[in-house]
């Protein structure tokens, strides 16, 4: 998967990311939900850089960030920049892989996984 | 409903454990069974056991954990579940364990919370806490708990005036009061100048999720910790009358979003709040009743955003109480006096139990060292997921 989603309840509209069940609107029962590109422009609400990864990461840190995008959707994802981190800047998503390998019953095995990589504007 | 009490502690050492999971859970249980005067075999009057573990099957390899346990400690046929609620699986542990015989299910019920970290590397270590993460949105990016951690770090930074320094002077604190804690993991008083000064600050205290540095986290450890609950109206008949009774007086969870970033206000612990709030009215009680505190400080943050979401402060306040010392044995809200999460340790399943065997410690009198003069409440909150699933306990000797 190289597009990023987000989905719309068909019964009242409500975006969401990730994928729900249940629609999250507390006034609404909605099972059914329509699946949208989440892409381009987006805020910066928060970032972190880490040094401590778990099993199955090589490189010294990874920079971690919350955004909101235009239609109001927040994702977490991955900052693909070191330089000139800050809350508030604008950012612009894309898709790329955020974890080479997973771990399953008793072995690690190559699977890519697909996520955000946010990047500069 | 019954009345429903505390009779028997029991606590190991945390740290690099000696000895493998199910031995520790019998020497927290033996101790809090010793402590009570509770007998095994045809003495037995322990009809129900919890034990509270996040990883006893991933890391540890031992499912059916409490099974095991009501084996080896030949109190069979007492009835035995394993409590699995990510790190609130000991107040979980410890709200069933009240719900068992407040409802007349059980009349005496052995409550156990018990973690091994550190059979497995950091990075094994790192990634089994990460499992409890969204799936999709957060766990597949490399995101740990830390990382969490520093995102909601910097909201409260940007929002509140939290200052790095804040949480160094919460976690001076703690290790200050684990001095006088034999049970804690790191007994050692840590200098707020040397954890703090820039000349050398990334030599001493170096960031691991910034903002968050070394001293802002609490560290890696095994352990476990028990309780031995009965009902008032078997306390005397089981022999266990010559013990205080301190009552379970209220108890609350309350959940929170799963995926952090969707959260109405990123800086707000609602779950916290929601449980408090439950424990307060089932206990009759307000935050002015409480005299001594444990809450969860996986990371310091979460000590001082907590000490506002139970009403101790104002909303934003919580910082700047513990620069005034209002948080230290001598303050006004004494918080973690156990050492807390920081300097005690965190050995996940065992930390709900353990927040519990300190309180009963306090309303006994008997914690030398950091003991809190006259105190008769104590409010506990176990803190599970990055604040999804939160357990609040109050106690009373009143």
């Amino acid at each position: 998967m190289e597009q990023m989603y987000c989905y719309k309840c068909k019964k009242c509209g409500k975006l969401h990311h990730p994928r729900y069940i249940v629609c999250q609107n507390p006034d609404c029962d909605g099972r059914e939900f329509e699946q949208l590109p989440l892409e381009g422009k987006c805020k910066l609400l928060t970032w972190t850089r880490v040094y401590n990864l778990p099993e199955g990461y090589m490189c010294p840190w990874l920079n971690f960030g919350i955004v909101e995008f235009e239609n109001g959707v927040r994702a977490t994802g991955q900052i693909g920049f070191d330089d000139g981190i800050e809350s508030g800047m604008e950012l612009v998503s894309t898709v790329g892989v955020v974890k080479e390998k997973v771990i399953k019953y008793k072995e690690t095995v190559v699977e890519p996984q697909y996520g955000f990589i946010f990047q500069k504007a | 409903m019954r009345e429903v009490g505390i009779v028997g502690v029991g606590h190991t050492k945390f740290g690099k454990s000696p000895v493998p999971f199910l031995d520790m859970c019998c020497q927290a249980a033996l101790e809090a069974m010793d402590d009570a005067g509770a007998k095994t075999g045809n003495k037995n009057h322990i009809d129900q056991v919890f034990v509270g573990t996040m990883g006893a099957g991933m890391v540890s390899r031992i499912s059916g954990a409490a099974s095991a346990v009501v084996d080896t400690l030949n109190i069979r046929p007492a009835m035995a579940e394993t409590v699995e609620n990510g790190p609130a699986s000991g107040a979980s542990a410890i709200k069933l364990g009240y719900m068992a015989i407040a409802s007349g299910v059980a009349n005496c019920v052995l409550v156990i919370g018990a973690e091994g970290m550190r059979a497995v590397t950091g990075w094994e270590g790192t990634d089994f806490v990460a499992t409890m993460l969204h799936p999709d949105g957060e766990y597949k990016y490399g995101l740990t708990l830390p990382s969490l951690a520093g995102l909601f770090t910097r909201l409260c930074m940007d929002k509140y005036g939290v200052e790095s320094k804040d949480l160094s002077i919460v976690s001076v604190k703690n290790h200050a009061n684990a001095c006088h804690n034999p049970n804690a993991h790191i007994q050692r008083t840590v200098v707020l100048e040397r954890i703090t000064n820039p000349a050398y600050i990334n030599a001493t205290n170096p960031l691991v999720a910034d903002p968050l540095r070394q001293f802002d986290m609490c560290p890696v450890s095994d352990g476990a910790a028990a309780l031995l609950l009965v009902a008032k109206d078997k306390q005397d008949e089981y022999g266990f009358g010559h013990k205080k009774f301190v009552r379970i007086a209220g108890v609350g969870s309350a959940t929170d979003t799963h995926y952090v970033a969707n959260r109405a206000v990123p800086t707000d612990l609602l779950a916290v709040r929601l449980s408090a709030q439950m424990a307060y009215k089932m206990a009759g009680m307000t935050p002015e009743d409480i005299d001594v505190a444990e809450l969860h400080d996986a990371f310091q943050i979460l000590e001082i955003v907590e000490s506002e979401e139970v009403g101790f402060f104002p909303r934003g306040d919580g910082h700047l109480a513990a620069r005034r010392g209002d948080t230290a044995i001598g303050g006004k809200k004494p918080i973690n006096t156990s050492g807390g999460l920081k300097a005690k340790g965190h050995p996940l399943g065992a930390t709900g139990v353990s927040q519990v065997v300190e309180l009963v410690k306090q309303l006994r009198g008997e914690a030398t060292g950091r003991q809190i003069e006259g105190a008769k409440t104590g409010l506990a909150i176990n803190f599970g997921g990055f604040g999804n699933n939160v357990c609040a306990t109050i106690v009373t000797t009143k």
